[in-house]
């Protein structure tokens, strides 16, 4: 198992360097529910972001603003330099920003491969007239992101599930399929909603590793999440919210150590 | 990882299979006419060739694209009407108002799609049923152009195509006509098909599977139903600008919301979503009723059971029935194999 980090790797981002996504004041509102307010902050790039609350403190939410499943009533996004506000989902994807979903979304009825293949879509080009009537250029194309699939499905250990229909995998191992096909966008970033939700305490540890591997190849990572071991041992920054804003943000450390998130949130879970 | 000689094997295979395939499919359109020599069931033959590029067509926007479209016959109906009225009352030629014909119905698929892409499941079957409805009623009463209710009458086949050192084609003979259709169906069933196998296809699969998804992909939803609309509506044209020109009379009637439904009944009974069970529901429900003719009106009585058990215990239609026979086939002879082998 992984340590713990010290707070000193990101309890504050290091003055200077321009973060990946900035997230300014942004609020949302569902008829008289005030969901989401006014919450701030910044992901640097190469490193985890954890977000995480009690259940209804609006995490899923957030996440659905920042992927462009919901738009912001109000305040700025932007990913990169570039202003996501009234970007639907699709175009965020393009732009490199891939999700998975707490409750799972797969295309059930596909095969495991077909799932990953879809997710290359963005990459995929081939001459005009090959759509209509294949040659080289569309064989090679199916056999090369065929390839990348299997190895996208190996990351993940699902490589001998490929030819499965996804509807008939395990709980954990559709998540972990989710997880490969986002993946297959090649995000620049990669936020998961609740990724060990369901799982059980090996399939959380393999998880956790993988994550951990996506963390050391630089992947920028945002993650909302249940599993407090997991957050705790993964996360370079967590944000804390509750009743949709902010309560706390700080490196793992200080969030153990905050008394207003102990008493909040935490309570005897870590002690 | 996989052995190059045989990934190239396989593909050659793919490649021999699917010449093979498509020559199966060529020498059968070529005899048919031989076998059915009376005018009676040669007409039947090239309904049933006009009927399969109508299912194909609807396959693609419902069984690939997951749109449930029942205005199918409406689009049919622009493209048969489009080009018999360049045809007849503009004397353009056969070929040019053809053209003009699948475009119309094409561009009415965009055009409905346009507004009802964020509709889904009943709410775009009613759209497109609505669509259908006012397409009906403009036939019926445009009579300045359509010649309402009365229809139009002594539409010219195509014209006859002359090769040198052949004899001329001449499509007044029901022979030609069919060779003709034919060769339009098997050439759209074969690009359509290819483009199904695309990326474009796997797109439209995703799409249909879970619009958000695929969003999270970077698939826009809009554009690719509206592309599925258009392609699939394009080919609805196609069929109905060869059925004008092959009965020769046009009636709004044709084009009724029963014919939608006879298209949707083609799709769901063959199984949607592989287009040759598209191909297999049209062959079966234009045939099947002839030798059923003696019950009369109780055929649409007869559709409606065919649906409503096909929906309740083969929700894969019949090619679903036979794909997943064919897998136990080829589990039991790979097991046996196997089983040699040990």
């Amino acid at each position: 198992m992984l340590e713990i980090k010290s707070g000193t790797a990101g309890g504050t981002s290091p003055a200077g360097v321009k973060p990946l996504f900035d997230v300014g004041n942004i609020s949302k509102r569902f008829g008289g529910i005030h969901a989401v307010r006014s919450v701030s902050f910044e992901v640097v790039e190469g490193t985890v972001f954890a977000i995480i609350g009690p259940n209804g403190a609006g995490k899923s939410t957030l996440l659905n603003l920042l992927s462009g499943n919901y738009q912001v009533d109000s305040g700025s996004l932007t990913f990169d330099g570039v202003n996501l506000a009234g970007k639907p989902a699709y175009e965020r994807a393009r732009l490199g920003i891939a999700r998975t979903f707490q409750k799972i979304r797969l295309f059930k009825q596909l095969t495991v491969l077909e799932n990953v293949v879809a997710g290359f879509h963005i990459h995929r080009r081939i001459p005009v007239l090959e759509y209509i009537w294949p040659l080289q250029a569309a064989e090679a194309d199916r056999c090369r992101w065929r390839e990348e699939a299997l190895e996208l499905l190996t990351f993940v250990g699902l490589k001998d599930r490929a030819d499965v229909v996804a509807g008939s995998l395990a709980y954990g191992q559709q998540r972990l399929l989710e997880i490969a096909r986002a993946l297959a966008t090649r995000p620049r970033l990669f936020m998961l909603d609740e990724p060990a939700a369901g799982l059980n305490n090996a399939e959380a540890d393999f998880l956790l590793e993988r994550l951990d591997m996506l963390r050391k190849r630089r992947m920028t990572v945002v993650l909302v999440e249940h599993n407090m071991e997991l957050v705790m041992n993964v996360a370079d920054r967590i944000y804390v919210l509750e009743a949709g804003q902010q309560l706390f943000v700080g490196s793992p450390a200080e969030v153990q150590n905050d008394p207003a998130v102990i008493a909040a949130y935490l309570g005897e879970e870590l002690h | 990882m996989v052995d190059p000689m045989t990934l190239s094997n396989t593909r050659s295979a793919r490649g021999t299979s699917r010449w093979l395939g498509l020559l199966t499919c060529v020498a059968v359109i070529v005899v048919l006419p031989l076998i059915f020599r009376d005018a009676y069931w040669r007409g039947i033959i090239t309904i049933c060739a006009i009927n399969i590029l109508l299912a194909i067509g609807l396959d693609f926007i419902f069984g690939f694209a997951g749109q449930l479209s029942l205005g199918h016959s409406a689009f049919a109906g622009i493209g048969a009407y489009t080009s018999t009225v360049l045809v007849t009352a503009l004397g353009a030629n056969f070929w040019v108002a053809l053209v003009c014909g699948v475009v119309c119905a094409g561009l009415a698929g965009v055009l409905l799609s346009a507004f009802a892409v964020r509709l889904k499941g009943h709410y775009l079957a009613i759209a497109s049923l609505g669509f259908a409805v006012i397409t009906y009623q403009i036939l019926v009463n445009w009579i300045s152009v359509t010649q309402g209710p009365l229809g139009i009458y002594g539409i010219p086949p195509p014209p006859s195509i002359s090769i040198p050192g052949l004899q001329t084609i001449n499509f007044s003979n029901h022979q030609a006509f069919f060779y003709l259709v034919s060769a339009f169906a098997l050439l759209t069933y074969v690009l359509l098909r290819n483009l199904t196998r695309s990326p474009i296809g796997d797109a439209l699969t995703a799409v249909r599977e879970d619009e958000i998804s695929a969003a999270s992909l970077g698939i826009k939803g809009t554009k690719w139903k509206m592309m599925a609309f258009g392609i699939g509506c394009a080919i609805a044209g196609l069929a109905g600008c060869f059925y004008a020109s092959f009965i020769g009379t046009l009636v709004p009637d044709a084009f009724f919301i029963t014919e939608s439904f006879m298209i949707l009944a083609m799709v769901v009974i063959g199984g949607r979503g592989n287009l040759w069970g598209a191909v297999l529901g049209a062959v079966l429900l234009t045939v099947v009723p002839e030798l059923l003719r003696g019950i009369g009106d109780f055929r649409l009585v007869a559709y409606g059971l065919a649906l409503t058990l096909v929906a309740l215990f083969l929700p894969g239609g019949l090619s679903g029935v036979l794909i997943q026979s064919a897998r136990r086939f080829n589990g039991s002879v790979t097991r046996a194999k196997s089983e040699t082998h040990a």
